[in-house]
């Protein structure tokens, strides 16, 4: 294998936001591709994301990675190879040390390399990394989010009462998927009537396995982004979009690719992950109608039950490129190498959560891992738990009582955002 | 606007503006004051933000807000001290105004 060369450009690699070059990071995929330095009887292939075994239950597969394979093992896939991470102290280690885990290509989208952008903030190292979250963060830090949080429960109940007095609904389709993109298109200042389109190219996007298709989505993307980029900087108005498009970082106007590589990555990460989380959470409780009677008799400690549910069902996953050799329990990871931190796994981690599985709403506060740690935690996390409080008080107020439709068959979508493909509820 | 004073472990220090009504990890990350993480942003659900607060300024800052921060500081990385605080939930207020808050040697 020619891995030490390929590693080797890493350390010659400028990271630079106003010119943003293609990092040279080893791709593997596949037994032929497989480093020397992997021990074989770490390499497994386990089927996460995508095999019928992990489908069937992604939650459980995920919480029996803890007794099925090694805490560190190197996954090998047709699509990329990866050291697969599932200890809660070992993803909190790579998350925490960004200059020996970085954030390169960060994100699977399909870029030019001859006109390549980051996807800002998440694969920008610091020290720059701060300056683009504190553009934003004034907004979506706790006290920014309780100001939409009358914003935010006025969509809900606007929602709920398209549907609520008809008895029958698909979750997905008749909220899950309404509250979260709505109210993103609010706080971006993106309009309302874009929903369903964004939400259909973001589904390609993320779930897909057809490369051509995946370009194809993120191409128009790509076109109305600009267009609405453009727009904001002629007509700047409240919203996210408007705020990056004429921020300023060291007393200068972001750059074209700046803006757009902000505003794309904010578009993403908006649109699935709360989505496919109030898919998994509304599933689990039209399962166990004793436990949305234990949420409705515990008003006041809604915070901590929206802390567990965000632990049990968490649904993403977070990828870095090793920068020097290092060991971790005894396995030796060297440069060049992927790993991954497999979060939902971590969040099952039996020396951390005893009893994993268990929804529990009197654990100790402890650090979850939903939205990463480290510098490059999600900084949509406090929306993410405002949206979730709000989706639960608001529904259960005017559904109180409801069940999985019987005969429903519920299937998951492969992917990297883990959730029920449709949840098709009675009440 | 209230001042807030911020001491690393090695003893330097620095004192910066905080605004009313934000909280002192904010203004260590808005002024690019190190020892203060403050990873999960306040929410709170990380102890990456803990702080001691001086002696002469425990009484106005007070102890732990709620549960969540008492449960999160027993899992702090340096050793929690009877003016142990996440510094994402002291908000400032004007009886604030001079604040001093020393670093732990780690955050984690």
């Amino acid at each position: 294998m020619t891995a030490t060369i390929l590693a080797d450009n890493l350390d010659s690699y400028v990271q630079d936001p106003l010119n943003p070059v293609k990092p040279n990071v080893p791709a593997f995929a596949g037994q032929d591709q497989i480093p020397d330095h992997v021990p074989p009887e770490l390499i497994k292939s386990c089927g996460l994301m995508f095999s019928p075994e992990f489908l069937a239950s992604p939650h459980d597969y995920m919480a029996a990675m803890q007794d099925n394979f090694p805490p560190i093992f190197y996954d090998v896939t047709p699509f990329r190879n990866s050291w697969y991470l599932t200890k809660h102290e070992d993803c909190l280690f790579v998350l925490r040390h960004a200059d020996i885990f970085r954030n390169l290509e960060a994100s699977p989208f399909p870029r030019d390399p001859n006109d390549y952008f980051f996807f800002i903030p998440q694969e920008v190292d610091p020290p720059q990394h701060r300056k683009y979250r504190n553009i934003v963060d004034p907004l979506f830090c706790p006290a920014g989010i309780m100001k939409l949080e009358g914003l935010i429960r006025q969509r809900a109940q606007d929602i709920l009462d398209s549907f609520a007095d008809q008895g029958e609904c698909n979750f997905n389709t008749a909220f899950g998927r309404p509250l979260p993109v709505s109210v993103f298109l609010d706080i971006m200042g993106l309009p309302q009537d874009m929903r369903d389109t964004f939400v259909s190219w973001a589904d390609i996007m993320i779930h897909s396995q057809d490369q051509a298709e995946i370009a194809e989505a993120f191409g128009k993307a790509i076109a109305y982004l600009n267009g609405a980029i453009a727009e904001k900087k002629a007509n700047p108005d409240g919203g996210v979009v408007s705020l990056i498009a004429n921020a300023e970082i060291d007393g200068r106007k972001l750059s074209d690719k700046e803006v757009f590589g902000f505003v794309c990555f904010l578009w993403i990460g908006g649109l699935d992950t709360v989505y496919a989380t109030l898919n998994n959470i509304w599933l689990w409780l039209a399962q166990n109608p004793d436990r949305v009677q234990e949420i409705i008799d515990r008003p006041n400690d809604i915070d901590n039950i929206v802390e567990e549910l965000l632990r049990r069902y968490s649904v993403t996953f977070s990828t870095r490129v090793v920068m020097k050799d290092i060991e971790m329990r005894g396995v030796k990871i060297k440069k060049g190498d992927r790993v991954m931190t497999i979060l939902p796994a971590a969040n099952f981690d039996p020396e951390v959560f005893p009893n994993p599985l268990e929804v529990d709403f009197n654990r100790p506060r402890k650090t979850i891992l939903a939205f990463t740690v480290g510098v490059h935690s999600c900084m949509g996390g406090h929306l993410a738990r405002m949206e979730l409080k709000i989706a639960l008080q608001e529904w259960l107020k005017r559904i109180p009582k409801f069940a999985v439709k019987p005969g429903a068959e519920i299937t998951y979508k492969p992917g990297g955002v883990v959730g029920p493909a449709a949840v098709p509820l009675i009440w | 606007m209230p001042k807030v004073t911020y001491v690393q472990f090695d003893g330097s220090q620095q004192t910066v503006d905080v605004p009313l009504g934000e909280n002192v990890m904010r203004g260590a990350l808005y002024n690019g004051i190190d020892g203060i993480a403050g990873e999960c942003g306040g929410a709170p659900s990380c102890a990456t933000c803990h702080c001691y607060v001086d002696d002469a300024w425990a009484e106005q800052a007070g102890k732990a807000a709620n549960a969540a921060e008492a449960d999160l500081l027993e899992g702090a990385a340096s050793e929690l001290r009877p003016t142990s605080r996440l510094s994402c939930q002291i908000v400032m207020t004007d009886a604030l105004d001079g604040l001093i808050v020393h670093m732990p040697e780690t955050q984690y």
